[in-house]
């Protein structure tokens, strides 16, 4: 740097910031998305579902499955995984998850702690069933989803640019944020979800069949995470063990954003992406992830329930 | 003679070896306003639960509207028509007093959504919370809250309305605010059953009284006969 004329220094001081804030903001979208569904599972059923990045994976892996099989537009796909995703979210809370729910051990009289680790210990143990299923199916082989759009970028200005994917990931998160406020306020399952989530018991005084309810929200989750993870394969390559590194990320995002905010994911998602970003830019690429998280260690230090909380 | 809407025969819980209700048999006629006393801890609240299927019964039986309910879960109860209110309001806090009531009539109402507004309308203008319908339930103000847990509970559109406990709390005249709603709730044709510990309501406000001790009904007829009866006396006035 101290070989540039002034201007030149300037302009890409400029440059690398306005890079940070531009690529770390795109980012956000795409965990954004990432993060929705654990957001809406704990916002809802106070569901720590540790299964989440393993379902992510799930995703990424019915896309490029079908995708194969199907030569179809890589976006198309997500016509059949998102309901394929919502029927799996569906049944794992109404058959399983709902009887060793928070609600279902008080039920039993067993005490609050152990109905908190519970359903814990349940969607941890599925999130290795999981990764051992798509192993012994795909063995370790890296997959991806073959598309025209992965190189692709669009061109600010000389020296500024934004990937084309990243940018698509951004609108469709803001749609997809839209469109879960939009239900949730005002569709009467919406209403019910939210009447749900914040008093089993009253919901069901209020004639709402809350194990059908939360079965439904949490086959939303699963349908996000559907969508998630034909992202992931879109962007980059995957595999049966990958799940972890994405629920890191997630779990950085909703600490950020709140842990029940589902806006607040979009905008957790957002810091989260331009301090990586600028972290990677002055301190190289090995400082993104300290950066990241010491961003999550602040906001768990100082805001206890996140930026957005309710 | 008048009809049945409820008949419980026998009915028994326990928490591990403390009995909460022993072998509570009862009728409630359509279109009264029951009563319950008892001392704290006798199983009021219990009562309720079980009747609402909140808590789950050991033994015995529960009719409604001559039907069998002993083993339907809580919200097909709600849309059978049985309502109930907690003594401690507790509104979903997220909503609108608005939205509250819709969630209850579009659920255990089974009203569509067209119904639904102007039902809502009317339920709110019945218990005074018209000008507070667009505020957020959780910022309602103790006295709004008791009202909102009533008018929540109207809005499932119910034959049987159990209350837990309202005037605790209460000034005299808003004490006597809620008799009159009581009142206007019988005489809008729903039944009531009713727990209070301030007196001056049970005997101005209810047609029969249940007096309940250890889980037992010990008493029960006209107000002003059940609380002259000697065990109701010796175990819940002390004397």
């Amino acid at each position: 740097m101290s070989d540039l004329p002034f201007e030149e220094a300037v302009y890409w001081t400029l440059i690398d910031l306005a890079n940070a804030f531009l690529t770390g903001t795109f980012i956000g979208g795409y965990y954004a998305i990432l993060s929705m569904g654990l957001a809406l599972s704990f916002g809802v059923m106070r569901l720590v579902n540790l299964a989440h990045g393993e379902f992510l994976i799930v995703g990424a892996y019915l896309s490029a499955v079908i995708l194969q099989i199907l030569p179809i537009p890589p976006f198309f796909v997500l016509i059949v995984v998102v309901p394929i995703m919502f029927g799996i979210g569906y049944a794992l809370q109404r058959f399983l998850l709902n009887h060793v729910s928070v609600q279902a051990m008080e039920r039993r009289g067993m005490s609050a702690n152990f109905g908190l680790m519970a359903p814990i210990l349940v969607t941890f143990g599925l999130g290795i069933f999981i990764s051992h299923l798509l192993f012994a199916i795909f063995a370790t082989d890296a997959m991806s989803i073959k598309n025209s759009l992965a190189f692709s970028a669009i061109r600010l200005s000389m020296d500024l640019s934004i990937s084309t994917l990243r940018f698509i990931f951004f609108l469709v998160a803001i749609a997809m944020l839209i469109l879960l406020q939009v239900f949730l306020r005002y569709s009467a399952t919406g209403r019910a979800i939210r009447a749900a989530s914040d008093n089993p018991t009253y919901a069901a005084l209020m004639g709402i069949r809350t194990d059908h309810i939360f079965a439904i929200a949490l086959g939303i989750s699963l349908a996000i995470s559907g969508v998630a993870g034909f992202m992931i394969g879109m962007t980059r390559t995957f595999q049966p063990f990958d799940g972890p590194q994405f629920i890191l990320v997630a779990f950085g995002v909703v600490i950020i954003g709140g842990m029940n905010s589902i806006t607040g994911s979009l905008v957790g998602g957002i810091l989260l992406g331009i301090v990586q970003v600028l972290a990677g830019t002055y301190f190289g690429p090995s400082a993104q992830l300290v950066g990241g998280y010491m961003l999550v260690l602040a906001v768990l230090a100082f805001f206890r329930e996140g930026l957005f909380s309710r | 003679m008048a009809d049945v809407l409820m008949r419980t025969e026998g009915l028994n819980k326990s928490f591990g070896a403390v009995s909460i209700a022993e072998d509570i048999s009862f009728d409630i006629i359509e279109g009264e306003v029951v009563g319950i006393i008892g001392p704290n801890g006798a199983g009021k609240t219990t009562l309720f639960g079980l009747l609402a299927g909140t808590v789950a019964l050991d033994s015995g039986s529960i009719a409604f509207a001559g039907r069998d309910v002993t083993k339907l879960p809580t919200h097909d109860r709600a849309r059978l028509g049985i309502a109930r209110t907690y003594q401690i309001p507790r509104p979903f806090t997220h909503m609108t007093v608005r939205e509250n009531l819709q969630v209850a009539a579009l659920f255990a109402g089974q009203l569509e959504q067209a119904e639904c507004d102007e039902w809502v309308d009317q339920v709110l203008e019945f218990t005074g919370l018209k000008k507070e319908h667009a505020m957020l339930a959780g910022r309602l103000p103790l006295l709004g809250r008791k009202r909102h847990e009533l008018a929540r509970a109207l809005a499932t559109r119910p034959s049987l309305l159990l209350i837990d406990e309202v005037a605790a709390g209460l000034t005299d005249a808003e004490v006597d605010d809620f008799i009159d709603l009581i009142g206007r709730i019988k005489r809008a044709g729903i039944t009531v059953i009713w727990i209070e510990h301030v007196m001056k309501t049970m005997l101005r406000a209810t047609d029969r009284l249940m007096a309940l001790s250890g889980g037992q009904i010990i008493a029960q007829g006209p107000p002003d006969h059940v609380i002259k009866t000697p065990e109701v006396q010796r175990v819940y006035l002390g004397a």
